[in-house]
Protein backbone atom coordinates (compact mmCIF):
# COMPACT_ATOMS: atom_id res chain seq x y z
CA UNK A 1 0.00 0.00 0.00
CA UNK A 2 1.22 3.53 -0.73
CA UNK A 3 2.17 5.88 2.05
CA UNK A 4 -0.97 7.78 3.12
CA UNK A 5 -1.51 10.28 5.93
CA UNK A 6 -2.79 8.74 9.19
CA UNK A 7 -6.20 10.53 8.91
CA UNK A 8 -6.91 9.08 5.48
CA UNK A 9 -5.89 5.55 6.48
CA UNK A 10 -8.27 5.43 9.43
CA UNK A 11 -11.04 6.90 7.22
CA UNK A 12 -10.62 3.98 4.84
CA UNK A 13 -10.64 1.51 7.74
CA UNK A 14 -13.80 3.10 9.19
CA UNK A 15 -15.45 2.94 5.76
CA UNK A 16 -14.66 -0.75 5.38
CA UNK A 17 -15.93 -1.52 8.88
CA UNK A 18 -19.11 0.43 8.23
CA UNK A 19 -19.82 -1.42 5.00
CA UNK A 20 -19.14 -4.74 6.74
CA UNK A 21 -21.65 -3.89 9.48
CA UNK A 22 -24.13 -2.92 6.78
CA UNK A 23 -23.66 -6.24 5.01
CA UNK A 24 -24.14 -8.14 8.26
CA UNK A 25 -27.39 -6.28 8.88
CA UNK A 26 -28.67 -7.01 5.37
CA UNK A 27 -27.81 -10.66 5.89
CA UNK A 28 -29.68 -10.76 9.21
CA UNK A 29 -32.78 -9.16 7.67
CA UNK A 30 -32.77 -11.57 4.73
CA UNK A 31 -32.43 -14.60 7.01
CA UNK A 32 -35.27 -13.26 9.18
CA UNK A 33 -37.52 -12.80 6.15
CA UNK A 34 -36.82 -16.32 4.92
CA UNK A 35 -37.45 -17.72 8.40
CA UNK A 36 -40.72 -15.78 8.65
CA UNK A 37 -41.75 -17.28 5.33
CA UNK A 38 -41.67 -20.73 6.90
CA UNK A 39 -43.04 -19.97 10.35
CA UNK A 40 -46.57 -21.28 10.82
CA UNK A 41 -49.24 -18.59 10.60
CA UNK A 42 -51.10 -17.04 13.50
CA UNK A 43 -54.62 -17.63 14.72
CA UNK A 44 -56.68 -19.46 12.15
CA UNK A 45 -59.50 -16.98 11.80
CA UNK A 46 -61.27 -16.30 8.59
CA UNK A 47 -61.53 -12.73 7.46
CA UNK A 48 -64.72 -11.41 5.96
CA UNK A 49 -64.41 -8.00 4.38
CA UNK A 50 -68.17 -7.53 4.47
CA UNK A 51 -68.09 -7.64 8.26
CA UNK A 52 -66.57 -4.18 8.21
CA UNK A 53 -69.68 -2.76 6.59
CA UNK A 54 -72.57 -4.50 8.31
CA UNK A 55 -74.25 -2.33 10.90
CA UNK A 56 -75.03 -3.87 14.27
CA UNK A 57 -77.23 -1.84 16.61
CA UNK A 58 -75.31 -0.59 19.59
CA UNK A 59 -78.29 0.89 21.43
CA UNK A 60 -81.43 -0.85 20.34
CA UNK A 61 -84.33 1.55 19.78
CA UNK A 62 -87.77 0.70 18.40
CA UNK A 63 -88.77 0.92 14.78
CA UNK A 64 -91.03 3.76 13.70
CA UNK A 65 -92.77 2.42 10.61
CA UNK A 66 -90.10 1.23 8.21
CA UNK A 67 -87.37 3.29 9.89
CA UNK A 68 -85.22 1.54 12.45
CA UNK A 69 -84.10 4.10 15.01
CA UNK A 70 -81.38 1.98 16.65
CA UNK A 71 -78.07 3.66 17.21
CA UNK A 72 -75.43 2.01 15.03
CA UNK A 73 -71.86 2.94 14.31
CA UNK A 74 -73.02 4.99 11.33
CA UNK A 75 -75.20 7.13 13.60
CA UNK A 76 -72.35 7.61 16.04
CA UNK A 77 -70.02 8.60 13.20
CA UNK A 78 -72.51 11.22 12.05
CA UNK A 79 -72.80 12.62 15.56
CA UNK A 80 -69.02 12.76 15.90
CA UNK A 81 -68.80 14.60 12.57
CA UNK A 82 -71.35 17.20 13.63
CA UNK A 83 -69.70 17.55 17.03
CA UNK A 84 -66.24 18.06 15.53
CA UNK A 85 -67.51 20.67 13.09
CA UNK A 86 -69.39 22.56 15.81
CA UNK A 87 -66.39 22.52 18.14
CA UNK A 88 -64.03 23.72 15.39
CA UNK A 89 -66.38 26.52 14.41
CA UNK A 90 -66.84 27.68 18.01
CA UNK A 91 -63.14 27.50 18.81
CA UNK A 92 -62.15 29.48 15.73
CA UNK A 93 -64.88 32.03 16.28
CA UNK A 94 -63.93 32.70 19.91
CA UNK A 95 -60.38 33.71 19.17
CA UNK A 96 -60.30 35.40 15.78
CA UNK A 97 -57.10 37.39 15.43
CA UNK A 98 -55.93 39.76 12.75
CA UNK A 99 -52.67 37.78 12.61
CA UNK A 100 -54.00 34.23 12.37
CA UNK A 101 -52.33 31.41 14.22
CA UNK A 102 -51.86 28.06 12.53
CA UNK A 103 -55.29 26.65 13.31
CA UNK A 104 -57.16 29.76 12.21
CA UNK A 105 -54.99 29.91 9.10
CA UNK A 106 -55.91 26.34 8.19
CA UNK A 107 -59.61 26.96 8.66
CA UNK A 108 -59.38 30.21 6.68
CA UNK A 109 -57.63 28.34 3.90
CA UNK A 110 -60.46 25.81 3.71
CA UNK A 111 -63.03 28.60 3.85
CA UNK A 112 -61.41 30.48 0.99
CA UNK A 113 -61.06 27.27 -0.98
CA UNK A 114 -64.79 26.66 -0.58
CA UNK A 115 -65.78 30.24 -1.34
CA UNK A 116 -63.44 31.16 -4.18
CA UNK A 117 -62.16 27.87 -5.49
CA UNK A 118 -65.45 25.99 -5.46
CA UNK A 119 -68.41 28.35 -5.39
CA UNK A 120 -66.69 31.36 -6.94
CA UNK A 121 -65.02 29.60 -9.83
CA UNK A 122 -68.23 27.96 -11.03
CA UNK A 123 -71.19 30.14 -10.05
CA UNK A 124 -70.80 33.70 -11.19
CA UNK A 125 -73.97 35.36 -10.00
CA UNK A 126 -75.22 33.14 -7.20
CA UNK A 127 -71.99 32.78 -5.29
CA UNK A 128 -72.93 34.71 -2.18
CA UNK A 129 -76.43 33.29 -2.05
CA UNK A 130 -75.38 29.70 -2.37
CA UNK A 131 -72.02 29.67 -0.64
CA UNK A 132 -73.56 28.70 2.74
CA UNK A 133 -74.87 25.47 1.24
CA UNK A 134 -71.78 24.68 -0.84
CA UNK A 135 -69.47 25.47 2.06
CA UNK A 136 -71.53 23.37 4.45
CA UNK A 137 -71.54 20.40 2.11
CA UNK A 138 -67.81 20.72 1.55
CA UNK A 139 -66.95 20.88 5.24
CA UNK A 140 -69.39 18.13 6.19
CA UNK A 141 -68.22 15.65 3.56
CA UNK A 142 -64.56 16.49 4.27
CA UNK A 143 -64.93 15.94 8.02
CA UNK A 144 -67.02 12.79 7.62
CA UNK A 145 -64.51 11.28 5.17
CA UNK A 146 -61.54 12.12 7.37
CA UNK A 147 -63.18 10.79 10.53
CA UNK A 148 -63.69 7.54 8.64
CA UNK A 149 -59.91 7.18 8.61
CA UNK A 150 -59.54 7.36 12.40
CA UNK A 151 -59.83 3.95 14.09
CA UNK A 152 -62.62 4.03 16.64
CA UNK A 153 -63.87 1.23 18.89
CA UNK A 154 -66.66 -0.10 16.70
CA UNK A 155 -65.74 -3.77 16.67
CA UNK A 156 -67.83 -6.47 18.27
CA UNK A 157 -65.66 -6.72 21.38
CA UNK A 158 -64.61 -3.09 21.44
CA UNK A 159 -61.93 -3.53 18.82
CA UNK A 160 -60.80 -0.59 16.75
CA UNK A 161 -62.33 -0.32 13.31
CA UNK A 162 -62.59 2.19 10.49
CA UNK A 163 -66.03 3.37 9.50
CA UNK A 164 -66.92 6.44 7.45
CA UNK A 165 -70.31 8.06 7.81
CA UNK A 166 -70.30 8.69 4.08
CA UNK A 167 -69.63 5.00 3.44
CA UNK A 168 -73.33 4.50 3.85
CA UNK A 169 -75.59 4.92 0.85
CA UNK A 170 -78.36 6.46 2.97
CA UNK A 171 -76.17 9.40 4.02
CA UNK A 172 -74.89 10.15 0.55
CA UNK A 173 -78.34 9.88 -1.01
CA UNK A 174 -79.62 12.47 1.45
CA UNK A 175 -76.77 14.83 0.57
CA UNK A 176 -77.37 14.34 -3.15
CA UNK A 177 -81.11 14.91 -2.65
CA UNK A 178 -80.33 18.20 -0.93
CA UNK A 179 -78.32 19.26 -3.98
CA UNK A 180 -81.15 18.18 -6.29
CA UNK A 181 -83.78 20.05 -4.26
CA UNK A 182 -81.66 23.17 -4.09
CA UNK A 183 -81.04 23.00 -7.85
CA UNK A 184 -84.77 22.96 -8.59
CA UNK A 185 -85.40 25.64 -5.95
CA UNK A 186 -82.72 27.89 -7.42
CA UNK A 187 -84.11 27.53 -10.91
CA UNK A 188 -87.69 28.11 -9.85
CA UNK A 189 -86.83 31.09 -7.69
CA UNK A 190 -84.74 32.63 -10.44
CA UNK A 191 -87.09 32.27 -13.35
CA UNK A 192 -90.49 31.21 -12.06
CA UNK A 193 -91.66 27.61 -12.36
CA UNK A 194 -93.05 27.68 -15.89
CA UNK A 195 -90.07 29.48 -17.40
CA UNK A 196 -87.68 27.16 -15.57
CA UNK A 197 -89.28 24.00 -16.93
CA UNK A 198 -89.49 25.70 -20.31
CA UNK A 199 -85.76 26.36 -20.22
CA UNK A 200 -85.11 22.65 -20.36
CA UNK A 201 -86.11 22.71 -23.99
CA UNK A 202 -83.58 24.25 -26.35
CA UNK A 203 -84.74 27.21 -28.36
CA UNK A 204 -83.72 26.74 -31.94
CA UNK A 205 -84.63 23.14 -32.69
CA UNK A 206 -87.47 21.30 -34.44
CA UNK A 207 -90.40 20.40 -32.10
CA UNK A 208 -89.87 16.64 -31.94
CA UNK A 209 -86.22 17.12 -31.09
CA UNK A 210 -87.14 19.63 -28.39
CA UNK A 211 -89.38 17.15 -26.63
CA UNK A 212 -86.77 14.45 -26.95
CA UNK A 213 -84.13 16.69 -25.37
CA UNK A 214 -86.66 17.61 -22.67
CA UNK A 215 -87.10 13.95 -21.72
CA UNK A 216 -83.37 13.38 -21.76
CA UNK A 217 -82.87 16.41 -19.54
CA UNK A 218 -85.36 15.10 -16.99
CA UNK A 219 -83.61 11.74 -16.95
CA UNK A 220 -80.23 13.40 -16.54
CA UNK A 221 -81.50 15.52 -13.65
CA UNK A 222 -82.67 12.41 -11.82
CA UNK A 223 -79.49 10.58 -12.68
CA UNK A 224 -77.44 13.38 -11.12
CA UNK A 225 -78.77 12.34 -7.71
CA UNK A 226 -77.71 8.75 -8.37
CA UNK A 227 -74.28 9.69 -9.67
CA UNK A 228 -73.47 12.15 -6.87
CA UNK A 229 -74.47 9.72 -4.16
CA UNK A 230 -72.94 6.59 -5.70
CA UNK A 231 -69.66 8.36 -6.49
CA UNK A 232 -69.10 9.35 -2.87
CA UNK A 233 -70.44 6.08 -1.45
CA UNK A 234 -68.45 3.77 -3.71
CA UNK A 235 -65.22 5.75 -3.27
CA UNK A 236 -65.47 5.46 0.50
CA UNK A 237 -66.54 1.79 0.49
CA UNK A 238 -63.87 0.74 -1.98
CA UNK A 239 -61.21 2.60 -0.03
CA UNK A 240 -62.21 1.04 3.26
CA UNK A 241 -62.44 -2.44 1.75
CA UNK A 242 -58.90 -2.10 0.37
CA UNK A 243 -57.71 -0.80 3.74
CA UNK A 244 -59.34 -3.74 5.52
CA UNK A 245 -57.70 -6.25 3.17
CA UNK A 246 -54.27 -4.66 3.46
CA UNK A 247 -54.38 -4.38 7.21
CA UNK A 248 -55.50 -8.01 7.55
CA UNK A 249 -52.88 -9.49 5.24
CA UNK A 250 -51.51 -11.74 7.96
CA UNK A 251 -54.93 -13.34 8.48
CA UNK A 252 -55.62 -13.78 4.81
CA UNK A 253 -52.31 -15.32 3.87
CA UNK A 254 -51.57 -17.03 7.19
CA UNK A 255 -47.95 -16.01 6.72
CA UNK A 256 -45.88 -13.48 8.62
CA UNK A 257 -43.43 -12.66 5.82
CA UNK A 258 -46.14 -11.44 3.46
CA UNK A 259 -47.69 -9.38 6.26
CA UNK A 260 -44.35 -7.75 7.03
CA UNK A 261 -43.70 -6.91 3.41
CA UNK A 262 -47.20 -5.55 2.85
CA UNK A 263 -47.31 -3.27 5.87
CA UNK A 264 -45.49 -0.72 3.73
CA UNK A 265 -48.31 -1.10 1.24
CA UNK A 266 -50.79 -0.46 4.04
CA UNK A 267 -49.16 2.86 4.83
CA UNK A 268 -49.16 3.90 1.18
CA UNK A 269 -52.80 2.92 0.75
CA UNK A 270 -53.71 4.86 3.89
CA UNK A 271 -52.05 8.01 2.53
CA UNK A 272 -53.89 7.53 -0.75
CA UNK A 273 -57.14 7.20 1.17
CA UNK A 274 -56.54 10.56 2.82
CA UNK A 275 -56.06 12.06 -0.64
CA UNK A 276 -59.24 10.39 -1.91
CA UNK A 277 -61.20 11.67 1.09
CA UNK A 278 -60.22 15.28 0.40
CA UNK A 279 -60.72 14.99 -3.34
CA UNK A 280 -64.18 13.43 -3.00
CA UNK A 281 -65.30 16.24 -0.72
CA UNK A 282 -64.01 18.77 -3.25
CA UNK A 283 -65.70 16.99 -6.15
CA UNK A 284 -69.04 16.68 -4.37
CA UNK A 285 -69.03 20.37 -3.50
CA UNK A 286 -67.93 21.56 -6.91
CA UNK A 287 -70.42 19.38 -8.76
CA UNK A 288 -73.19 20.69 -6.51
CA UNK A 289 -72.04 24.20 -7.38
CA UNK A 290 -72.03 23.34 -11.10
CA UNK A 291 -75.59 21.96 -10.94
CA UNK A 292 -76.95 24.88 -8.95
CA UNK A 293 -75.10 27.36 -11.15
CA UNK A 294 -76.49 25.61 -14.20
CA UNK A 295 -80.03 26.01 -12.91
CA UNK A 296 -79.47 29.69 -12.24
CA UNK A 297 -78.47 30.61 -15.74
CA UNK A 298 -79.78 27.99 -18.09
CA UNK A 299 -79.64 29.43 -21.57
CA UNK A 300 -80.08 26.42 -23.77
CA UNK B 1 -72.74 -23.62 -13.41
CA UNK B 2 -74.74 -22.98 -10.27
CA UNK B 3 -76.06 -19.61 -9.22
CA UNK B 4 -73.39 -18.62 -6.72
CA UNK B 5 -70.57 -19.36 -9.13
CA UNK B 6 -72.35 -17.38 -11.83
CA UNK B 7 -72.80 -14.47 -9.44
CA UNK B 8 -69.11 -14.34 -8.56
CA UNK B 9 -68.12 -14.66 -12.17
CA UNK B 10 -70.47 -11.87 -13.11
CA UNK B 11 -69.07 -9.67 -10.37
CA UNK B 12 -65.53 -10.26 -11.54
CA UNK B 13 -66.39 -9.57 -15.17
CA UNK B 14 -68.35 -6.46 -14.24
CA UNK B 15 -65.52 -4.88 -12.33
CA UNK B 16 -62.84 -5.97 -14.78
CA UNK B 17 -64.53 -4.81 -17.95
CA UNK B 18 -65.92 -1.76 -16.22
CA UNK B 19 -62.45 -0.54 -15.35
CA UNK B 20 -61.33 -0.40 -19.00
CA UNK B 21 -63.32 2.64 -20.05
CA UNK B 22 -62.52 4.91 -17.10
CA UNK B 23 -58.89 3.88 -17.26
CA UNK B 24 -58.55 5.00 -20.87
CA UNK B 25 -60.66 8.09 -20.22
CA UNK B 26 -58.62 9.16 -17.22
CA UNK B 27 -55.42 8.66 -19.16
CA UNK B 28 -56.67 10.96 -21.92
CA UNK B 29 -57.96 13.54 -19.49
CA UNK B 30 -54.87 13.81 -17.35
CA UNK B 31 -52.62 13.74 -20.40
CA UNK B 32 -54.47 16.64 -21.97
CA UNK B 33 -54.35 18.54 -18.70
CA UNK B 34 -50.59 17.99 -18.50
CA UNK B 35 -50.18 19.23 -22.06
CA UNK B 36 -52.20 22.33 -21.26
CA UNK B 37 -50.12 23.05 -18.17
CA UNK B 38 -46.92 22.55 -20.11
CA UNK B 39 -48.06 24.90 -22.84
CA UNK B 40 -49.23 27.68 -20.57
CA UNK B 41 -48.00 27.39 -16.99
CA UNK B 42 -49.88 30.47 -15.80
CA UNK B 43 -53.28 28.75 -16.12
CA UNK B 44 -52.17 25.67 -14.21
CA UNK B 45 -54.47 26.49 -11.27
CA UNK B 46 -57.61 26.62 -13.41
CA UNK B 47 -56.56 23.61 -15.43
CA UNK B 48 -55.89 21.62 -12.29
CA UNK B 49 -59.28 22.50 -10.79
CA UNK B 50 -61.15 21.45 -13.91
CA UNK B 51 -59.02 18.34 -14.21
CA UNK B 52 -60.13 17.24 -10.77
CA UNK B 53 -63.76 17.77 -11.72
CA UNK B 54 -63.21 15.65 -14.81
CA UNK B 55 -61.44 12.96 -12.79
CA UNK B 56 -64.36 12.82 -10.36
CA UNK B 57 -66.93 12.38 -13.09
CA UNK B 58 -64.92 9.80 -15.03
CA UNK B 59 -63.96 7.79 -11.97
CA UNK B 60 -67.63 7.53 -11.05
CA UNK B 61 -68.30 5.42 -14.15
CA UNK B 62 -65.84 2.82 -12.91
CA UNK B 63 -67.46 2.98 -9.51
CA UNK B 64 -70.86 2.15 -10.99
CA UNK B 65 -69.32 -1.13 -12.15
CA UNK B 66 -67.95 -1.65 -8.65
CA UNK B 67 -71.39 -1.14 -7.14
CA UNK B 68 -72.90 -3.67 -9.56
CA UNK B 69 -70.22 -6.13 -8.51
CA UNK B 70 -71.04 -5.53 -4.85
CA UNK B 71 -74.75 -6.03 -5.53
CA UNK B 72 -74.02 -9.28 -7.33
CA UNK B 73 -71.88 -10.65 -4.54
CA UNK B 74 -73.83 -9.57 -1.49
CA UNK B 75 -77.42 -8.81 -2.41
CA UNK B 76 -78.47 -10.92 -5.37
CA UNK B 77 -79.99 -14.32 -4.65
Amino acid sequence: MAEVAPGQASAAVVERRRSRVRRVWIGVVLVALVALLFLPGGAKETFEVSQEFTLHPIVKLPKVGPVDLSITKAVICLWITVGVLAVIALVVNRSLKAQPGRFQYAIEFLYELARDGIAGSVMKSGRDTWFPYIGSVFFFVLTANLIGLIPLPFGEHGQLAFYAATGNLNVTVVLALFTFLFTQYAGVRNKGPVAYVHSWMPKGAPPVLREFIFVIHIVSEVFRVVSLSVRLFANMVAGHAILAVFFAMALIFQNYAIAVVLQGGSVIIFLFEIFVAVIQAFIFAILSAVYIGGALEQEH
Amino acid sequence: MDASAAKLLGAGLSMGLGALGPGIGLGFLIGKALEAIARQPEVSGDVRTNMFIGIGVTEAIGLYAFVIALILIFVAK
